[in-house]
């Protein structure tokens, strides 16, 4: 498959997510029945209550690993870039945290998610909020213009994932920071995964090897490198993902081979600084 | 679209300014316009407030 091809699959998933407005791509989005569970497992990756109850109702789709450490750190008046900003539940916490005089900028590659996410900044009348629909490999953002990039389980579905660290270096100023969350692999994935775009679409055989991921980001000029969390995936609450369950059933895969997977994949937290 | 936003615009192909072109405006934003590239000569629109930013090469596919 063409990666014009994957990137049109990863779309179209990303739409019809968007548009049913349940969770269900993402092996993180993984318990992913209802608007309730998303709830549930953003409070799972550390988003607190008050978080998930201030953002208007349909912004949290339960997509993300979290990037609560990432919102924890922006001060007020900070211009903060997210990257595949989906409906916008992280733009939307971001905004409280940089207040009346900074801004959020959310990029998404989905029309549809793009859509949403405005309609549910007009809900809750977020006036610094602004999104665009645009590539995270090529920003549609000035050089030096942004004091904080954040997203949240979005890089591993970009097909050129040192270009997306070129591109988040290029726009932030000096001292500023990038905090992302996303998946990557603790070791490889089994070939058949590797080759499956349900697999792609849904977070994991996108995902970079651990120490690639690093060392992408190190050699796009970034300093400070640090994960801040790991967090293993658990399979329990996969049952209920669709993705997961195309991928048992497509390949006819024993409990053994599901645990073999389950070390496979991780979620991190990890930032970097752009200093001169 | 916000017009306070447009300094931190740019074209997602060769970084360069964009000219905005604006068809309607309210107290608030840009509802439908475009955003031109010069030197790409691309037009990119702006459609119930957002600007569509897509390369043109991903958004053919």
């Amino acid at each position: 498959m063409t990666e014009e091809k994957i990137r049109k699959k990863v779309r179209e998933g990303y739409a019809k997510v968007a548009q049913q407005q349940q969770s269900c791509c993402g092996p993180s989005s993984t318990c992913c029945d209802s608007v309730n569970t998303a709830d549930a497992l953003a409070q799972k990756v550390g988003y607190s209550e008050q978080d998930i109850a201030s953002a208007p109702e349909g912004a949290n789709l339960g997509l993300g690993c979290g990037n609560p450490v990432a919102l924890a750190s922006l001060q007020q008046g900070e211009t903060v870039l997210d990257l595949g900003s989906g409906p916008g539940f992280d733009c939307f916490l971001a905004a409280q945290r940089v207040g009346i005089t900074g801004h959020v900028i959310g990029v998404d590659m989905t029309p549809e998610m793009i859509a949403k996410a405005r309609e549910n900044a007009q809900k809750g009348s977020y006036t610094t909020v602004e999104f665009r629909l645009g590539e995270i490999e090529h920003l549609p953002v000035a050089d030096s213009s942004v004091d904080a990039i954040i997203s949240n389980c979005v890089i591993n579905l970009s097909l050129d994932k040192p270009q997306v660290f070129r591109e988040a270096f290029r726009v932030l100023r000096d001292g500023g920071r990038l905090m992302i969350s996303d998946t990557v692999l603790l070791k490889p994935l089994p070939e058949f995964i590797q080759k499956s775009v349900a697999a792609y679409v849904g977070c994991v055989s996108g995902a970079m090897r651990k120490q690639d991921y690093i060392d992408a980001i190190k050699k796009t000029g970034f300093k400070d490198v640090q994960i801040l969390k790991e967090t293993p995936f658990s399979l329990d609450c996969r049952v209920s993902d669709p993705t997961a369950q195309a991928i048992v059933n497509d390949f006819n895969l024993s409990g053994e081979k599901l645990k073999e997977l389950e070390g496979s994949i991780a979620s991190i937290q990890l930032t970097g600084i752009k200093r001169s | 679209m916000r017009r306070k936003l447009l300094d931190i615009l740019c074209c997602p192909v060769c970084k360069g300014e964009l000219t905005l072109n604006v068809v309607e405006e309210n107290d608030v934003e840009i509802v439908e316009g475009s955003l031109r590239c010069g030197t790409c000569r691309v037009e990119y629109p702006i459609i119930d407030g957002i600007p569509n930013l897509l390369p043109p090469e991903a958004e053919d596919s």
